[in-house]
């Protein structure tokens, strides 16, 4: 029984961490509440065993890109969507991770750094998504597994002036899909 | 890359004269060696009501409004003395030659009146070299929109002084926000009137209004990617226009209801019209790499667009709807973000010029470029005005987007702030 509790908690967690930025509607207080239901109440919050399952696996897919770095970003050169050689080792990681496990889908992004035009940056992004979304393709990554989006200059990693922060900024940026 | 050349400011004013259809230009516009004069006018305070949002106000922001349109020099209230503050507003009790004098070349009176919150201005604008009457108009509103008036009065002086039409009363559409939370907003000119015109708490992008200003269309993260939209105000409801994988950046109207928009996905970009009536869409260009930007000439002739095709971001025309793309750009390494000016003669852009993003002109055929800005920084995203005298744009200063303006020729640099957001992707609204 402590053992679902846990998972409960966890399962919150999962949740409030997955709830896009943007939305923040879920107020603090649900898990002090939640965490507080005694033993008995437990049974009512209708979470079934295939959910406790599902957040359990998402929370050691967590721990697992955590530990392991796997989803690393991948850097480009200013107004370029090539592909650096020096890079193709982090794709070449998350394709050997998808490939040893079939269930993980994964969402590319593509951003850039703040120079440039916001309309040109766009285009930019999603030629930079495309290009590691194509590498993975070739490693033999199902396309269906993979999604691509672009954010311009919309998110930068970084807000700071400095080339360092620009190329920080000027990414693919490996997430993993939770809507399958 | 010339820094502007003022050969080219005096024959745009020499057009001017000719289109003008008040004959008074011909006296202000004294063309002096390499530059042009500017008309000085004095605007002595409004008589009447010294209620709140009346004379004092509305003379003041007159003032305001004369010397941000670049045509005038307003003359400092100390340069005129009390006697010629006293006179009255009939041409009789105007002393033209004192202010011939003080070196004022026209002559603004007004006289302001307040009944049961109705308010009234009359207003009287005479050339003091002959004691012509330039203008006389009486303005009618809620006591409440002084301001609109204030503005009507200053396009219509700009009007008859120039023969071009002024925005102090138009309106803008921006983008506002911060870090994934961005909306569409419109605003009047002045800052007064700013309306929300999404909700969508999400990111909201790349704003533009149908000629008519029936439809809004945009692109918006709401759906977890970004999916182009387009919002008919009259029926209000959404269309989808485009809901497919990849980037999707509408930019341009060709007539009320044809959206041009740039498509990039896999491989292939691809520039589309899509019709809001039937909902159908046709291939524009589509191309390897990256295509943006794309801006239909207000006759509908031609379209400008920005490609990658020879490696870097170039601007190309195309002649509608199946001529070859012929490239305009061929100064750096970075050229974007085209758009025409009302008249098609025009084309502003962006440079990345030794490090920094600058705006420029060039003609419609890539020749004459010339560059307007000189900051350094990351400006962005230029828009004429629907009189082709103004450029508006974003500015990056200090780590924020800022809305900027000036003349079409790089003078009168202003910035506008209408909300506590960075503000990007300016248009003047029709």
């Amino acid at each position: 029984m402590k053992k679902i509790l846990i998972l409960l908690v966890a399962l919150i967690f999962v949740a409030v961490g997955c709830a896009p930025k943007a939305v923040q509607t879920t107020p603090p207080a649900t898990s002090v509440t939640d965490r507080s239901l005694s033993d008995k109440d437990k049974d009512r919050t209708g979470i079934s065993e295939e959910e406790l399952a599902k957040a359990e696996r998402d929370r050691l897919l967590r721990e697992q890109e955590r530990l392991a770095g796997i989803l690393k970003d991948v850097h480009f050169d200013f107004d370029s969507y090539a592909v650096n050689s020096s890079e193709l080792s982090k794709i070449e990681g998350v394709g050997s991770f998808m490939k040893g496990d079939r269930s993980v889908r994964i969402v590319i992004e593509g951003h850039c750094d703040e120079r440039g035009t916001v309309d040109y940056n766009l285009a930019l992004g999603q030629k930079r998504a495309e290009a590691v979304k194509a590498y993975l393709l070739k490693l033999g990554i199902e396309s269906s597994r993979i999604r691509t989006i672009s954010y311009g200059k919309e998110l930068p990693a970084d807000t700071g002036k400095t080339e360092e922060a620009w190329a920080r900024n000027r990414r693919a940026h490996f997430k993993l899909d939770q809507k399958g | 890359m010339k820094k502007h050349s003022f050969m080219a400011i005096v024959s745009a004013f020499a057009v001017m004269l000719m289109l003008a259809p008040v004959s008074h230009a011909k006296v202000y516009l004294t063309i002096t060696g390499e530059t042009f004069k500017k008309i000085t006018i004095g605007v002595p305070y409004f008589k009447g009501e010294k209620t709140a949002g009346s004379s004092l106000e509305m003379s003041d922001l007159l003032n305001k409004d004369l010397d941000f349109s670049g045509f005038f020099i307003t003359a400092p209230a100390s340069l005129i003395d009390r006697e010629l503050l006293d006179e009255g507003v009939e041409k009789g009790e105007v002393k033209f030659a004192s202010w011939r004098s003080i070196g004022i070349d026209i002559v603004c009176k007004g006289r302001v009146s307040v009944t049961n919150g109705e308010l009234t201005l009359e207003a009287f604008v005479y050339d003091t070299l002959d004691g012509s009457m330039v203008l006389a108009k009486r303005y009618k509103a809620r006591q409440s929109e002084w301001r609109r008036v204030t503005h009507r009065l200053a396009d219509d002086i700009i009007f008859a002084v120039t023969g071009e039409k002024g925005i102090m009363s138009s309106r803008v559409l921006f983008t506002a926000g911060r870090r994934n939370l961005k909306e569409i907003y419109l605003s009047d000119f002045d800052g007064q009137n700013v309306t929300r015109l999404t909700n969508y708490r999400s990111i909201t992008l790349s704003p533009s209004l149908s000629p008519n200003g029936k439809y809004l269309a945009y692109t918006s993260y709401r759906e977890g990617r970004p999916n182009l939209y387009v919002t008919d105000f009259d029926k209000k409801n959404e269309i989808f226009v485009d809901r497919s994988e990849g980037m999707k950046i509408g930019t341009s109207w060709l007539g009320n209801s044809t959206l041009v928009y740039s498509h990039t996905s896999g491989k292939t970009s691809t520039i589309y019209a899509f019709d809001v009536g039937s909902r159908s869409k046709k291939v524009l260009v589509r191309r390897d790499g990256i295509l943006t930007s794309p801006t239909v000439s207000p006759d509908g002739s031609r379209l400008i667009f920005v490609s990658d095709m020879f490696g870097t971001p170039q601007v190309f025309s195309k002649t509608l709807p199946s001529g070859e793309p012929k490239r305009l750009t061929y100064h750096g390494r970075y050229n974007s973000a085209p758009a025409f000016s009302p008249k098609g003669d025009l084309v502003a852009f962006v440079a990345n010029i030794s490090g920094g993003f600058e705006i420029c002109t060039m003609n419609a055929d890539g020749s004459n470029q010339r560059v307007l800005t000189n900051d350094g920084t990351v400006n962005d995203s230029p828009q004429f005005s629907s009189c082709g005298r103004y450029i508006i744009y974003t500015s990056l200063k200090g780590g924020v987007n800022r809305l900027n303006i000036m003349l079409f020729n790089g003078d009168n640099k202003r910035t506008l702030r209408f909300t506590d957001f960075a503000e990007e992707q300016p248009r003047f609204a029709p």
